[in-house]
């Protein structure tokens, strides 16, 4: 019972916590208010879908969560720490330790071949060469690329640079792994080869997920997906198991 | 955070920024071999005409001291015509620790009549043994064969002087001669006499290839008086930059007469190499902010075109100081490899000018690389370098993270 309750506790640890966020991006001549309200909370080891139309403010709220951008008001607690309060160095040492990030275009270093695109950010963190060169063929193997580590981002289909930026992104061991539309740019099959790799992960390693998605099929394999719409959430629903 | 830890963090920044760097480089070699050439380029449009003025008044110097003054002319005071008991003072000037070479002249001046042809021209009576260890005049026969020591009844003549060596748009008076005519000369004191030609010379220097010399013997004989004077004394020294410490020790031994260093005999042309080095710095300075802008402008788009990727390396954790390090260690190399480039190349052209040289009125021109202008050449493109890619890079690296990526 003990235990139980113990893993009951863990799941529904939150680690991220919005608070009224709110967006206005401001050129000196016409204010565009991209998020209107947003409160929402992401619990450890979740794995979360925003969905919603081009335009609604989906891709800039993962922008605020994953200290990409800052948000004109409102709050942000990750892991506990108000995220808001840190100056450029803390946010940029945040991000790379407890941040990770896939990007649509995958947007892979093209000078660093697969290995080195993900060894980048340990090596950065400050591991020894021997660690980093088995974390990053580590989890290179992962994510399913064991026999393309020295391939340059050239040499590698859009799928298999997807996967180097997941394999990149999760090479430091963060806390929560940020996606933006990471299948836009990718066939039907690769695409669901990501989703289930980040299921897989969500699954097996406990894996926070916040993944931005115009597709449903691929938000219904979320634990939960946030509706957002006109700068603010308009659903906030737990998916079917 | 511990000491440790803060210096765990210094060495991984350190390490990430010189990684990024070394991959940039070795990805981009078409980059960084224009980028190096340019930066050749520029080093040689700094030095190379610089070399050429500082050849260009190292020569007029050198032949002034190899063939007119020595390093130090001693000259009669201004109320004498001519240095007196020269033998003696020649005998003590020989004994002094580091004089190379002593040779009196003795200056007079004649017309010679070839054919129709009648020249005036200063005649310097010498002793050719003493002049070979004072100057080059005698090593420098190209027709004929110099004088030597028993030589009597012979001239040795400078090209200035002949005909066949003028130049196409020379047209000042010459005589048709060659090495072993006899030819007339009438001396300032009436006396006329034949001599053969021996020798043509060529020093290369104008000023000095219009001459005769005569062995000192000849003097007795034209002006019946045996020469116990001279109108100059040429001192070779081993070097350049001793002439003041042995113009106190040649005082302190009791030459009371005029003693003059070469560079005061040759003040106007001092003077116009000094206007030519003004002229020099001038354009080098042009030289060194065009150079600066260029590598501005090429590093400016280097680095414009990875905006994204500087963009991307933020969003992942990597500090800007990393990013902006990486660029400017690139700028440094590309500095570095630039000036070892323009070395080489200027290393090239300097052994092509030893065997051509450039052609000028005052002889053969060599570039002179003078080794403090080269270094702050050097310094000067790899500051220009270092600065030209530090501006674009931290403006890059202080971006928007989402504006560098998504090209806001």
């Amino acid at each position: 019972m003990e235990n139980k309750k113990i893993i009951i506790n863990k799941k529904i640890e939150p680690i991220i916590k919005a608070e009224h966020l709110v967006r206005i991006y401001d050129n000196g001549i016409i204010k565009t208010i991209a998020l209107k309200d947003i409160s929402l909370t992401i619990n450890k080891g979740e794995f979360v879908a925003i969905m919603g139309p081009s335009g609604s403010g989906k891709s800039t709220i993962l922008h605020q969560l994953g200290l990409l951008d800052n948000p004109t008001k409102g709050n942000l607690i990750i892991d506990k720490e108000n995220v808001l309060n840190l100056t450029e160095e803390k946010r940029t040492r945040f991000r790379l330790e407890k941040l990770g990030y896939v990007f649509q275009s995958y947007n892979l270093i093209p000078e660093l071949s697969a290995l080195e695109n993900v060894y980048v950010t340990a090596m950065a963190l400050g591991k020894e060469k021997q660690e980093y060169l088995d974390l990053g063929t580590e989890v290179l193997k992962k994510v399913g690329l064991s026999d393309r580590i020295n391939h340059m981002p050239s040499e590698l289909s859009g799928g298999q640079q997807q996967r180097v930026s997941i394999a990149r992104a999760l090479v430091n061991n963060p806390k929560i792994l940020f996606a933006d539309e990471p299948t836009a740019n990718l066939d039907r099959d690769s695409s669901n080869n990501i989703i289930t790799l980040f299921r897989e992960l969500n699954k097996n390693y406990g894996q926070t997920i916040v993944m931005v998605t115009h597709e449903l099929e691929e938000g219904l394999k979320a634990d939960r997906i946030i509706w957002v719409k006109d700068g603010l959430i308009d659903k906030n629903k737990k998916n079917k198991k | 955070m511990s000491r440790k830890e803060k210096l765990k963090r210094k060495k991984s920044s350190i390490k990430t920024t010189f990684f990024l760097a070394y991959k940039n480089l070795i990805a981009s070699k078409k980059t960084l071999v224009i980028i190096t050439g340019v930066l050749a380029l520029s080093f040689l449009s700094i030095t190379f005409f610089a070399a050429i003025i500082d050849g260009l008044g190292y020569s007029f110097e050198e032949k002034s001291i190899q063939t007119l003054n020595g390093h130090l002319l001693i000259e009669p005071t201004n109320d004498e015509t001519y240095i007196y008991n020269s033998e003696n003072l020649i005998k003590k000037i020989r004994r002094l620790d580091g004089v190379e070479g002593v040779s009196p002249r003795i200056s007079t001046s004649a017309t010679m009549q070839v054919k129709d042809t009648i020249l005036a021209s200063q005649i310097y009576f010498i002793n050719p043994t003493e002049e070979k260890t004072a100057t080059i005049i005698l090593d420098s026969t190209i027709e004929g064969t110099t004088l030597t020591k028993n030589d009597l009844n012979s001239i040795y003549i400078g090209t200035n002087l002949v005909e066949k060596y003028a130049n196409i748009d020379d047209k000042t008076k010459k005589v048709d001669i060659n090495a072993g005519d006899i030819i007339k000369l009438k001396f300032n004191n009436g006396y006329e006499g034949e001599f053969k030609i021996k020798g043509i010379y060529k020093t290369g220097s104008s000023f000095s290839d219009g001459y005769i010399f005569m062995n000192e013997k000849n003097y007795e004989k034209i002006y019946n008086i045996s020469p116990t004077f001279a109108s100059s004394i040429l001192v070779r020294l081993p070097e350049r930059g001793l002439e003041e410490e042995y113009i106190y020790k040649l005082r302190e031994i009791g030459v009371s007469n005029e003693i003059n260093p070469w560079y005061t005999k040759i003040s106007k042309i001092k003077q116009f190499t000094a206007s030519l080095q003004i002229t020099n710095k001038i354009t080098g300075l042009i030289g060194l902010l065009t150079t600066f802008a260029t590598i501005y402008i090429i590093i400016f788009i280097n680095v414009m075109t990875k905006r994204k990727q500087i963009g991307i390396l933020k969003a992942i954790g990597i500090k800007k100081e990393i990013v902006l390090g990486s660029y400017v260690i690139q700028s440094l190399v590309y500095g570095i490899l630039g000036v070892i480039a323009g070395l080489l190349v200027m290393k090239i052209m300097m052994l092509y000018f030893a065997s051509h040289p450039l052609k000028m009125p005052i002889g053969d021109v060599y570039p002179v690389l003078d080794s403090v202008k080269i270094s702050i050449a050097c310094i000067s493109i790899i500051i220009s370098a270092l600065l030209a890619g530090y501006f674009p890079s931290k403006k890059a690296a202080e971006e928007n993270i989402l504006d560098a990526i998504f090209g806001g």
